[in-house]
């Protein structure tokens, strides 16, 4: 009976695959059901339960399969989040720039503060206070586009995440090398460094480049052009990855030009769609299975002082320039919330710090990941709040 | 609640105001956006209450001007809140454009603007609300009696497809060429109460008429009245609201003008009214709308056909000495410029769709020329 499978069966990666949409879409679904939490926390908590600290159904490793498509989901996201950077907007709102330069230093002055304070080494402490300070863009997306949300704070969330991300990006580049301090001689840091910030902006630039003269070819054609940015995105991962630099500050970078560079404006306002929630689904269950609370329970103090503190910083940031930027309390308190949301951002930066040094303070990635794990749960429901109490979101799309 | 009618103000003769729906629309894509309440908000700040109004759905506003007499002094108004409403949609990175429909925004996905008229009017009318999401200009010129704005409205239906024709500037509707040059007015056509006043002629009659309706449950105001042109009675004015708001303020002054000289014309001349103009004004309504300057126009009193433009360039030279008196022959001379090109909004809108290939692009050009920048 040769043409039986052997057993047991192995279950390729296709399965796998599948398995993860459908379960990811099941949790979604439930969750909507209850009318209370958004599709996200259902993605993730199949995520959870799936992974090595529910039942241990998949692995990260059986995942790693899957990691093509988490890249590109990113890769797409960071394009997308770069896209929300337009420096006319900037320009004309003058009270826009503080906020965010504010919050995102606030957020890694308090974050480095307390954890300085708990006694861990400045680098550590730094590179945490660096994840702390990015918001999740995939939560605020998500969120936004399931309850329809549009208006003036979805308009800013995606701004200040972007900016935020940005601060996070390049603080993120230019830190990490140090981390090899003790094995590596000052000039060859700074040279990595150097390496690591110009390369990815400079590789995003050419991405941009080759883009816009291929768009010579398809014109506007909507079609045309979702294919032309799938296509640059996976090229700037790719090439990203064989050059040793940050595919997160490459897509940024050809985001942000595609927006502020396009001067003739051959490049279409492209939705990506069915696409972006398929992989939105994907990405959510496959980074809930690296969810570990394990932190909450060895360091609650600290854990819970780091959450606070990030919070707290995102709101006074923006309160004290939500004058200048003409906002209502109301709007202020609700941007504040918006910017929670530490997700798959934050996942990647932590797996890159260990894949990067695997020596890396192990009780901070702990706290790191704990904390990470609480706002992914608790980001998503904040941003559905805020948006609903600023009568943004349609009801009867939720 | 049941509004009587009120008694009709005097005002002063032939002095005329606007009013321009606008839309808002994103700087990325370009489609509309639901910014309008917070907007207000931040105009409330720095314009005078009254400037600026809500509309049926949140991506629309709309410019009122004060009473005027001259092009200048209202052209001078209309710019200066054109350049607020400039400076504070900049502020909040949003845009602002004219043209009577949005050309690919989708009208199930617009939101009724919570106030209580607006819900009631969606209550009453269900999806017509939010398709209603169209833009149009109002003109009003003041009368000095009743009975002269009942006479003006029928002397004027005449000319209304003249104005359709002139101000057309929706050629794009739900992301398709309609081929008309303003699709607005189809839009319009499904509500019960829209099309042309009944031929009362005596206030008192008309009275009597609207106290009818308000017992019958048809109305329950005089906004309840969709007509392409409608006495005002706390004004003291007729309202033209037949045309689709121009893409600049100039354009809509010019128009404004345009109705100004022909009412004061119409009130000097008093020519003879006849019912029989209502024969054909459905016709001449439709072809104005579908096919813009380029229209046959149906004379039911010569029993003749006429070209819409030559109708316009004959009506301008008899305006002319009236323009002089009011100080408008220059947007005179803009209309009449118009009508021998055979160029309106909507030639241009299709110019530029062709050019750049994609309705995203045309409504950044609208928001544009809107601003009076140059056209990239």
């Amino acid at each position: 009976m040769h043409f039986l499978p052997h057993f047991p069966i192995h279950f390729n990666p296709i399965v796998l695959f599948g398995l993860t949409l459908l379960l990811g879409l099941l949790g979604g679904e439930i969750a909507k059901a209850t009318r209370l939490l958004p599709r996200i926390s259902g993605y993730i908590a199949v995520g959870f339960l799936v992974g090595p600290n529910g039942f241990n159904i998949a692995t990260p490793s059986a995942l790693a399969d899957a990691s093509f498509f988490v890249d590109i989901a990113l890769g797409l996201i960071l394009f997308d989040l770069g896209r929300h950077l337009d420096f006319s907007w900037l320009r004309h709102d003058r009270g826009l720039l503080p906020m965010a330069i504010t919050e995102s230093c606030f957020t890694f002055s308090l974050v480095f503060a307390i954890l300085h304070l708990f006694k861990f080494p400045w680098l550590p402490s730094a590179l945490a206070a660096t994840i702390a300070t990015a918001t999740s863009p995939a939560v605020v997306m998500m969120v936004a586009h399931d309850i329809s949300s549009e208006g003036p704070i979805t308009r800013r969330t995606m701004m200040l995440t972007s900016l935020n991300n940005l601060f996070s990006l390049i603080l993120f580049t230019i830190l990490l090398p140090v981390t090899h301090v003790k094995s590596s001689t000052p000039q060859i840091i700074s040279e990595h460094i150097t390496y690591r910030l110009l390369g990815s902006v400079i590789l995003g630039l050419i991405i941009f480049i080759i883009t816009i003269c291929l768009s010579r070819l398809t014109g506007k054609n909507k079609e045309s052009q979702f294919i032309l940015f799938v296509g640059a995105v996976a090229l700037g991962i790719g090439l990203a990855i064989s050059l040793n630099l940050s595919t997160m500050l490459t897509l940024f970078t050809f985001g942000v030009a595609a927006r502020n560079l396009d001067r003739n404006h051959r490049l279409t306002e492209v939705a990506f769609g069915w696409l972006a929630r398929l992989f939105f689904v994907l990405l959510f269950v496959v980074t809930g299975v690296y969810l570990k609370f394990q932190g909450l329970w060895q360091a609650t103090w600290i854990v819970l002082a780091f959450l606070f503190v990030k919070i707290l910083a995102k709101m006074i940031g923006v309160l004290i320039f939500s004058g200048a930027s003409r906002l209502t309390k109301q709007q202020a308190l609700a941007l504040g919330f918006t910017l929670a949301p530490m997700a798959e951002l934050a996942i990647g930066m932590s797996n890159r710090l260990v894949y990067f040094n695997p020596n890396f303070s192990h009780q901070l990635l702990t706290i790191i990941t704990a904390a990470v794990a609480i706002l992914y749960i608790l980001g998503p429901i904040a941003v559905q709040i805020a948006f609903i109490k600023t009568g943004e979101a349609t009801v009867e799309s939720r | 609640m049941i509004d009587t009618l009120v008694p009709f103000k005097k005002s002063e003769s032939l002095t005329i105001g606007i009013e321009l729906e606008l839309q808002l629309v994103d700087l990325h894509h370009f489609n509309l956006v639901m910014e309008a309440k917070d907007f207000l908000r931040r105009l409330s700040e720095v314009l005078h209450t009254g400037a600026i109004k809500p509309e049926i759905t949140q991506s629309m506003i709309e410019l009122n001007s004060s009473v005027h007499s001259s092009y200048t002094a209202l052209l001078n108004e209309v710019t200066i809140l054109r350049n607020a409403l400039v400076e504070e949609a900049d502020q909040t990175h949003i845009g602002i454009c004219g043209g009577g429909a949005h050309p690919f925004q989708k009208w199930r996905e617009q939101r009724i603007f919570q106030i209580e008229r607006f819900a009631s009017f969606s209550e009453q009318y269900g999806y017509l609300a939010k398709q209603f999401t169209v833009f149009g200009q109002h003109i009003h010129i003041g009368c000095v009696s009743a009975d002269d704005a009942l006479y003006l409205c029928h002397a004027m239906a005449r000319y209304l497809p003249q104005f359709i024709a002139l101000s057309a500037a929706s050629p794009f509707h739900q992301d398709v060429d309609t081929s008309f040059d303003c699709s607005r007015l189809a839009v319009i056509s499904a509500f019960p109460l829209n099309g042309t006043p009944p031929w009362i002629l005596s206030w008192k009659k008309f009275e009597t008429y609207f106290e009818k309706m308000v017992k019958l449950g048809i109305i329950k105001s005089m906004k309840d009245f969709y007509w392409d042109i409608r006495p005002k009675p706390e004004f003291g004015t007729i309202e033209l609201r037949i045309c689709d708001t121009p893409l600049t303020v100039k354009k809509a002054v010019e128009l404004a003008v345009y109705a100004q000289a022909l009412a004061c014309w119409l009130l000097d001349k008093r020519p003879t009214l006849s019912r029989d103009i209502y024969l054909t004004y459905l016709v001449n309504r439709f072809r104005a709308a579908r096919y813009g300057l380029e229209a046959i126009l149906i004379d039911p009193i010569q029993q003749t056909t006429i070209p819409i433009a030559d109708d316009i360039i004959n009506t301008c030279d008899q305006l002319e000495s009236y323009a002089a008196n009011l100080g408008s022959q220059n947007a005179l001379g803009q209309i009449y410029g118009m009508a021998t090109e055979r160029k309106n909004d909507a030639t241009w809108l299709r110019q530029r769709c062709a050019d750049l290939n994609s309705l995203n692009d045309v409504v950044r050009s609208q928001t544009e020329i809107w601003r009076c920048k140059e056209i990239s």
